[in-house]
């Protein structure tokens, strides 16, 4: 086990930028973030993050355990988060199906939880090294039942870091599950990277606050006060429709409240929890929407296209769901067409296309191959979208 | 006056949603009377339920307490007790929840020792979805999804716990509660993983089926079939078949616990950091501040 992801060690490294792993990066977030309580279960491409886990948190006196499946280590986080830790756990697609049923038993009990999932490419067993975005639709609704959700997708080794580190905060701060996606090719590349070039990127303000039963003032209103076992309260916590006593109801005005609630305390807040960036905003005809290792290649691809002279735009998003509405929106009103290159057969471009359909032409650019998408593919997209618009 | 199990009892959620008859109240009561005796403290003790008719009983205490999902209460448990040692964490489950579904949670609870009580109601039924067939049922017993009778065998659920490293195992009856009380006060102060098999009668799911007699002729049954460890000794496996063996089975003491073990762990590797910083200083001649 290399040293120098070690929290005490880290003074060290930050001398120079090292050569590190998306998922070491992903568990050193975790680390800066506070997290103190992982429990996993071994499973390509994912099994690093735990490694480093298994390694760092008795140094810095946190508890890692090996469940005996994910079922059993997303409960553990669960039961960890309900008694005033956080927990954290990472996967890939046959473990994040496993966990689906819990996932909505921590929205329920509003159980703040941090679930990595490393997406391998197909269903089943699939191909467990190759890369792929087919899990996005799984993140938003793998659990049954209408229920919010905070996904997030990292696109290089910085984001496994800075983004582990904004789903602390919003799992901390919203008191629900959030799921960081990344393509394999995302948590096994090595780059660059050490905590302090990301430093514009670190969010540590006081907003990583542990103490049980905290509520952050100003979502006092949204968020109900957290039910921690062993306090005084000691509270009955269910994934029953509950109402405010914590006890199961039947009610059908109390039962629909509590939904609404667990639903609008997320979607209220689509500013904070939306993060994305633009690269040549306005400037362009077309306009490429890009997450995880496909938004690489777009931002790639655009600085070839100015090469060429074709006015491109690249919408980066980091934020998958909430849905970012007025961010796609705004940009769908200047562009003639949004590309949208995944490793799926286009899951996230019927999102975009429902939001976006009015005002422009929404092409999506599925690849399922286990292969990544390249800049000079999207390029070429790119070049046929608007030779087509000027033959017209 | 009030009784004193009442400090642990949601009184205002009475009265409770078992049948009338059902064996799952009783076992509950002698779980009460135990915390009464052991007097432990409600914020420091943690009741964990999965899904099904006695996993429901996490509801009555007032304590820390979860209504989980099925199967997986001990997983929870095994959360909540590595994040907070300190807490009595006990884990009510039935034969579904924790033999069937769960049965993978509980092997892997008993293997690694971890200070919890597992109290399994084992009613030979699913009560709660209506009376269909269960790991812990009868051979040739009739049930909604075994209509021309269960041809499968059911668990030795001690034996199981013993094989699989539980420290503590004992079966008791609901027709005979007072030992069941005791069982459970010696599991929660065990140190390590205590499994209490507690053999209830369902007269509705189970018991219309099945022993026509009603309840009263189900607890008598039970009673009859009820002989001891050492009794046991003396039979021979065919004429053991029908019987409950009762007692504390299994009693071990030494083997580690996981969350004891662990956190000798966190204190060794707390100390290597703090030992490979002190020479990272001493490398960097002080200057890292």
């Amino acid at each position: 086990m290399e040293l120098w992801h070690s929290h005490l060690l880290r003074e060290k490294i930050d001398q120079s930028s090292l050569l590190v792993q998306g998922n070491r990066a992903c568990a050193l977030g975790a680390l800066d973030a506070g997290v103190r309580f992982f429990a996993g279960y071994p499973i390509t491409p994912s099994s690093e993050i735990m490694e480093a886990m298994a390694y760092e948190l008795p140094r810095v006196g946190g508890v890692f355990v090996q469940m005996e499946d994910e079922i059993a280590s997303i409960c553990a986080c669960i039961g960890a988060s309900l008694s005033g830790w956080l927990g954290m756990t990472a996967t890939s697609g046959p473990g994040f199906s496993l966990m689906q049923e819990a996932i909505g038993y921590a929205i329920m009990v509003e159980a703040p939880l941090v679930i990595v999932d490393v997406m391998r490419e197909g269903p089943s067993t699939g191909r467990v090294s190759a890369p792929s975005q087919g899990d996005v639709m799984q993140a938003r609704w793998g659990t049954h039942g209408d229920h919010p959700a905070i996904v997030l997708a990292a696109s290089n080794v910085a984001d496994m870091y800075r983004l582990t580190m904004a789903a602390v905060r919003f799992a901390q701060r919203f008191r629900t599950p959030v799921t960081l996606l990344a393509d394999e090719v995302v948590g096994h590349m090595r780059e660059s990277f050490s905590p302090e070039l990301v430093g514009r990127y670190r969010l540590t303000s006081g907003d990583f606050d542990f103490t049980p039963g905290y509520v952050h003032p100003d979502l006092a209103r949204e968020v109900h006060p957290p039910h921690i076992l062993g306090s005084e309260a000691h509270p009955h916590v269910t994934g029953c429709t509950h109402d405010e006593t914590g006890f199961p109801t039947n009610d059908a005005k109390k039962s629909e409240r509590f939904l609404h609630e667990l639903y609008d305390k997320v979607t209220n807040h689509r500013d904070e929890l939306c993060l994305y960036d633009v690269k040549n905003e306005g400037k362009g005809r077309v306009c490429v929407v890009a997450y995880g290792s496909c938004a690489r290649s777009a931002r790639a691809a655009w600085r070839l296209a100015e090469l060429e002279g074709l006015p491109v735009e690249v919408l980066h998003l980091y934020t998958l769901f909430p849905l970012p509405i007025e961010v796609i929106q705004t940009v769908a009103r200047r562009v003639e067409f949004m590309l949208i290159p995944e490793l799926n057969l286009g899951q996230y471009a019927r999102e975009v296309r429902k939001l976006a359909e009015n005002w422009t032409t929404v092409i999506s650019m599925g690849k399922i191959d286990g292969t990544l998408i390249t800049p000079r593919e999207i390029l070429d997209q790119v070049t046929r979208l608007i030779g087509k618009y000027e033959s017209v | 006056m009030p009784l004193d199990i009442e400090q642990y009892l949601h009184t205002e959620r009475l009265p409770h949603m078992w049948c009338a008859g059902c064996g799952i109240g009783i076992v509950t009561g002698a779980f009460l009377r135990a915390m009464v005796d052991l007097g432990l403290k409600r914020e420091e003790t943690v009741v964990v339920g999965g899904v099904g008719c006695s996993s429901r009983a996490a509801g009555y205490v007032d304590v820390g307490t979860m209504h989980t999902i099925h199967g997986r209460a001990l997983a929870f448990a095994t959360g909540i007790k590595m994040a907070r040692p300190e807490f009595t964490v006990i884990v009510l489950t039935g034969d579904g929840d924790g033999a069937a579904i769960g049965g993978n949670h509980l092997i892997h609870a008993c293997r690694r020792n971890i200070d919890l009580t597992c109290i399994l109601f084992n009613n030979q039924v699913y009560g709660m979805t209506g009376g269909q067939v269960s790991p812990m049922t009868g051979w040739g017993d009739l049930a909604t999804t075994a209509p021309y009778g269960q041809v499968e065998t059911p668990f030795d659920l001690c034996r199981l716990a013993e094989a699989a490293g539980a420290t503590f195992v004992a079966r008791g009856t609901a027709a005979n509660i007072r030992p069941v009380e005791e069982y459970i006060k010696q599991g929660i102060q065990h140190p390590g993983f205590a499994f209490i098999e507690a053999v209830v009668p369902c007269p509705m799911e189970y018991g219309k089926r099945n022993a026509p007699g009603g309840v009263l002729a189900m607890l008598d049954d039970e009673k009859a079939r009820s002989i001891s460890k050492a009794e046991a000794a003396r039979l021979t496996p065919e004429e053991l078949e029908d019987k409950i063996v009762t007692g504390v089975l299994h009693h071990k003491v030494g083997r580690p616990e996981f969350q004891r073990s662990y956190a000798s762990i966190v204190a060794r590797a707390q100390a290597e950091a703090a030992e490979q910083a002190e020479t990272l200083q001493s490398e960097s001649g002080g200057a890292v501040s």
